[in-house]
């Protein structure tokens, strides 16, 4: 396709994606969560790949825009795998899904190597330290995840080569690729709803000698749990695309509605 | 013991500095061992900061930010653990307890700021629809700085002005208010994955998006990696059977199926 942009990037540059994404878990928002920041750490690449191409570096932000919530540590992985994707002037469609297909199994990797292992072990060790009254501990401490903090440029570092290996095979096959992607990210957000939309009503309608039906528990959940997220995903997904409803008015009254409702008692 | 002036400002600088870490979770100096050993020394009792941060860092160990909930704030405990078994001279893990409204306070600071930061969003989209690279980098970056500011403000408050006070706000802050912000925290991703949807979702995908929603709700799964390993065999099926459409029939064509 865009040839002209290969080997834009070198390692240095790399080297400093994996840096700023540091900072990449500015303005977490419910809303897309990561967007913003993950967006922000790839636009100097962006710049060095395309130059004072400002339309190039605009399409390209705008691709990542989108939900993201990953693990920070391995979140560069993607980065890295984005922009050398974007430097071999892939198409942008199959960039977007391989990126909403792995941030979250990513996630749930990166959770489980740095959140569930590396945290117990290290605050257990450090803390039995500093029990007995040693500086040791905390200085131990930062240390340990001063490594882990630096292990983001090696993610990034491997994203990149991954990608560029991949680009002669990606190709070959793109448009069966870009499906493929296409059926994957789509199945993963599917999976996604549960885990990150969640409606419980509270309200019961009282029944006789005491008794209630819990509208959550013995409605909606008997029928297919989830129901609500789900149909909650759709209706929002009905109003930007087919209503076109600004997405500030739409996030306001999510807030309102929210709590109105719960001074009510009825989520 | 009480805290001086210059103690107090020194205790927001550090929140401050260490705040700006627990929005990024890069270095890990939000976490209760690094801040109350800080803490221990600006009040100069480094032996209390290292106690106050052993047993508030194994506390707050099993409370981390997983899927977008958030726990009471464990740099907020650390400071204030640290603090009040400074100045009123009780056990660490008596005061550990009695630093819970603090932590909380910025729990519902954190989620209060998750929740309104969506309607930046839109602002960014602007900025990157027209390719402003420094005003959307200056965006993210109040965003952070106010965050920030936010922890510094909570602590010199907290720790040197109105301790009691804020106590007591915490204690009889209106449940349904905080709640009703949690109950935004469950609704707004449903924005974000129907932004996502609007571009991705076409008729002959729809399916995959039921499969990967009833595998998530069906099974006890840990995070969404067997349903991407799912999806990925489907997409694998799906891809070698393009690719052998793709070469109409002069190599022989094994998937003819042999008639």
């Amino acid at each position: 396709m865009m040839g002209e942009y290969r080997n834009k990037l070198s390692k240095k540059d790399i080297t400093k994606l994996g840096i700023i994404s540091t900072a990449y878990q500015t303005g977490f928002n419910y809303e897309r969560m990561q967007a913003g920041g993950f967006t922000a750490s790839m636009i100097p690449s962006f710049k060095k790949i395309y130059g004072d191409n400002k339309e190039e570096i605009s399409k390209a932000m705008t691709n990542n825009m989108d939900f993201i919530n990953t693990e920070p540590h391995m979140g560069t992985f993607l980065m890295g795998l984005i922009v050398s994707l974007e430097e071999a002037g892939e198409d942008r469609n199959l960039i977007k899904n391989l990126k909403v297909g792995l941030f979250g199994p990513l996630a749930g990797l990166g959770d489980a190597i740095f959140w569930f292992t590396l945290l117990p072990i290290s605050a257990g060790i450090c803390s039995s330290l500093a029990q007995e009254g040693s500086i040791v501990g905390p200085i131990l401490y930062m240390l340990i995840w001063f490594i882990a903090w630096y292990s983001r440029v090696w993610f990034a570092r491997f994203g990149y080569s991954l990608g560029v290996n991949a680009i002669s095979t990606i190709r070959k096959n793109a448009g069966a690729i870009t499906k493929a992607a296409g059926i994957l990210g789509v199945m993963v957000v599917g999976g996604l709803i549960p885990s990150y939309v969640s409606i419980n009503i509270l309200s019961s309608i009282p029944l006789a000698k005491g008794s209630s039906l819990s509208i959550q528990k013995d409605f909606f959940d008997k029928i297919l749990p989830n129901l609500l997220p789900l149909g909650f995903v759709f209706f929002t997904y009905w109003l930007l695309k087919n209503k076109r409803v600004n997405i500030v008015l739409l996030i306001v009254s999510i807030i309102l509605v929210s709590i109105l409702c719960s001074a009510l008692g009825i989520l | 013991m009480e805290i001086t002036l210059s103690q107090g400002l020194l205790l927001a600088l550090m929140t401050f500095i260490c705040g700006i870490d627990a929005v990024w979770e890069a270095f890990f100096i939000f976490r209760p061992i690094v801040v109350c050993f800080f803490t221990g020394i600006i009040l100069g009792d480094v032996q209390l900061g290292l106690a106050a941060g052993a047993v508030c860092e194994l506390t707050y160990v099993g409370l981390t930010t997983v899927g977008g909930t958030v726990p009471p704030n464990p740099l907020v405990a650390g400071v204030m653990t640290t603090v009040l078994a400074y100045t009123s001279g009780v056990p660490v893990a008596t005061a550990l307890g009695l630093s819970l409204p603090f932590a909380l306070l910025m729990q519902y600071i954190n989620i209060f700021f998750n929740s309104t930061f969506s309607g930046v969003m839109s602002k960014l989209d602007d900025y990157a629809a027209k390719g402003e690279t420094g005003p959307f980098v200056r965006t993210i970056t109040w965003m952070g700085l106010v965050v920030a500011l936010s922890y510094a403000i909570v602590i010199f408050l907290s720790a040197y002005a109105i301790q009691e006070p804020i106590s007591a706000f915490v204690n009889s802050f209106p449940a349904w208010l905080v709640h009703g912000f949690e109950v935004a925290g469950g609704l707004l991703p449903g924005v974000g994955l129907g932004l996502l949807l609007r571009i991705m979702l076409k008729t002959e995908n729809v399916g995959y998006l039921f499969i990967g929603f009833l595998i998530a709700s069906f099974l006890p799964l840990q995070n969404v990696l067997p349903i991407a390993i799912a999806g990925a065999a489907v997409a694998i099926i799906g891809y070698v059977n393009d690719k052998n459409k793709i070469i109409p029939g002069d190599t022989g064509g094994d998937n003819d199926g042999g008639i």
